[in-house]
């Protein structure tokens, strides 16, 4: 069964910041990735 | 409450849907009225998708959840930053691109209409429950404040919703969500200074958040891989993606939202707003309860949190015995406590050891006489399962937060159920006539006629919602009731998407009975096996994905043409 991405998705606009939509998502998965770290410090530490 | 605390909720209960009303105003048709004419900025509808997930029940029952039970629940919500970037991918230009009034009209036109229909009525089951858990969280706050009926309550809190969100539409509810969201925001950030400046002397931030820690009630990560742990790193990352997939890309309630959007990319702006938002504010929710559990370590907590139940327990024999053993375990903890916080300002490695192992075993200590209290409880009605998590926080409230505060947290907690029942109330609707009205009985009837009849729908499900909150009372922790309910349905959507939007040679029929296998997978889950409910989410949307590819390699159905004038 063929997996493919519709022709819709692919970005027609930039993004206002970071200049492409693949940098604004690098950023909030780093964001992410950053909270959980940080939780993880604040559990271990306090724990 | 006083007359201040009286005025400012009235104020606030009656201002911010008139602001909403006010700036909402002008459109008189159906595309104004469920889609906003397309016309609303990235930071309205983010506010507003927020604010429709923060309803009252993230403030009274998340809170509570901290003080039980630590701060393990915002791991739930590590899968919506992820999901959030999918979804820009995917959802959100494919739908906003369709021009499509609600995600299952896009089914249609992608695989056949009894896809799209089945799909529109599990999104009405499920949010129709939502919305009636949703109205009856202020009428706890209501009953335990000020006595007032549960029922009259949620009549009332239903009656302002249902008229704003009726006269006004999706412009109204979502301008009116994003004065609530600032409100919530004020509201939140008052009530943690306000818990804090009410520790006893000697009791720094930095004590509290150290004796919160010391019985794990800052347990925010937990790492232990568990299918049978509702909450730790994994099933959030994994099951929460999967849950918020469905949940913003198949849930109409959420989908609507973005649909409002002036373009693509600020209808991509707005998810991602919620994205870096969302962990940090679930995360802040959760520190609040843990410092009311630090409070009270210092001032005595009731048994029970929830007044009738204690009232009922008070005249029962065995009462004061058990009354008795909960003080003195409370006493017990308060000077362990204090023990501990001294050891750790002498900075006594040995000493601090000894007084820690005494602090944790005084709580559980305490939580043992707790139960003892929860049990005669529980043999008074009759029935088990107990639980008043969703009193905690309130109760908190209206014992000890300064007049004036008083009534904005209560503010706070009226507009959030307010402004989450409204975006459902209005998605409903929407689904209600676009999906199923308009669709197989109505197709050739005006535009004025479907915005009478989406005012109309909107009224009905309001009546709904009212009459199932009266059914909502004794579901344990309300949070996460809702998230149970739609555990049982958001994978069968998210499946459905996943098809519709990757899969390009799956037919309408392979969908339909794909998604039916999933639903059954999901149910032999819940009756047969230990899993917890987030892995409902990864298992039911896989099992739609596997089973509507199997079915579309036997059936013989012709490939799905894709149109944007095939559906209504």
């Amino acid at each position: 069964m063929k997996f493919t991405l519709p022709p819709e998705a692919y970005d027609a606009e930039p993004p206002p910041v970071l200049r492409t939509w693949r940098n604004v998502y690098i950023f909030v998965l780093g964001w992410l990735a950053l909270l959980i770290a940080v939780f993880y410090a604040f559990t271990r530490y306090f724990a | 409450m006083t007359t201040l605390d009286w005025f400012v909720m009235v104020a606030a209960i009656i201002a911010i849907p008139s602001f909403g009303l006010w700036r909402g105003r002008g459109g008189k048709t159906t595309s104004h009225y469920l889609l906003a004419g397309k016309t609303m900025p990235w930071y309205a509808m983010g506010l507003s998708i927020m604010a429709t997930q923060a309803s009252a029940i993230t403030f009274i029952a998340t809170t509570g959840q901290a003080y039980v039970d630590g701060m393990r629940f915002v791991q739930f919500y590590f899968g919506l930053p992820i999901a959030m970037v999918i979804l820009c991918t995917t959802a959100v230009p494919i739908f906003h691109k369709a021009g499509v009034y609600t995600a299952y009209e896009y089914l249609e036109r992608r695989f056949d209409a009894k896809t799209r229909a089945l799909s529109g009525i599990i999104f009405l089951i499920e949010r129709g429950a939502a919305v009636g858990i949703a109205l009856y969280a202020p009428a706890i706050v209501m009953s335990v404040i000020l006595g007032w009926n549960d029922r009259v309550t949620a009549l009332i809190i239903g009656i302002i919703c249902v008229l704003y969100t009726t006269m006004g539409g999706i412009p109204a509810v979502t301008w009116t969500d994003v004065l609530q969201m600032i409100i919530i925001f004020a509201g939140l950030i008052l009530a943690l200074i306000t818990v804090i400046s009410l520790m006893p002397h000697g009791v720094s931030f930095t004590d509290a958040v150290y004796l919160a820690g010391a019985v794990g009630k800052l347990n925010a990560i937990d790492t232990k891989f568990d299918p049978d742990n509702r909450y730790n790193l994994w099933s959030g990352l994994l099951g929460g993606t999967f849950l918020m997939l469905g949940y913003f890309g198949g849930d109409q309630s959420q989908v609507q939202r973005y649909l409002t959007g002036k373009s693509v990319e600020q209808s991509k702006l707005s998810m991602l707003f919620n994205a870096v938002a969302k962990v940090p504010m679930q995360f802040f929710i959760l520190f609040v309860g843990a410092m009311v559990f630090v409070f009270y370590l210092f001032a005595q907590p009731p048994m029970l949190f929830e007044k009738t139940a204690m009232k009922a327990i008070q005249t029962q024999p065995g009462y004061s015995a058990v009354q008795n053993e909960f003080d003195a375990a409370w006493q017990k903890r308060e000077k362990a406590a204090e023990a501990l916080n001294a050891a750790r300002k002498r900075d006594e490695p040995g000493n601090l050891q000894a007084a820690t192992e005494a602090y944790r075993a005084a709580q559980r200590g305490i939580e043992g006489a707790r139960k003892s209290g929860v049990a005669l409880y529980e043999k008074t009605q009759g029935h088990a399962g107990f639980n008043d998590t969703n009193y905690i926080f309130l109760s908190f409230v209206t014992r000890y937060f300064p007049a004036g505060v008083i009534g904005l947290v209560i503010a706070v907690i009226l507009n959030a159920a307010m402004s989450s029942s409204s975006g459902e109330l209005n998605s409903l609707a929407a689904v209600s006539v676009m999906d199923l009205y308009r669709r197989f009985w109505q197709p050739d009837g005006s535009d004025r006629h479907y915005l009478m009849v989406s005012r109309m729908s909107t009224a009905v499900w309001g009546a709904w919602a009212v009459v199932f909150a009266q059914y909502a009372k004794n579901r344990g922790s309300l949070v996460e009731a809702i998230n149970q309910v739609g555990s049982f349905f958001y994978p069968l959507l998210l499946g459905v998407f996943i098809l519709a939007f990757f899969f390009k040679n799956v037919r309408g029929s392979a969908a339909f009975w794909g998604m039916l296998a999933g639903e059954a997978a999901i149910v032999a889950c819940a009756l047969f096996t230990p899993i917890a409910y987030l892995w409902y989410n990864v298992i039911g949307a896989f099992v739609v994905v596997v089973a509507g590819l199997l079915f579309s390699l036997v059936g013989n159905e012709p490939p799905a043409v894709i149109h944007p004038a095939k559906a209504a």
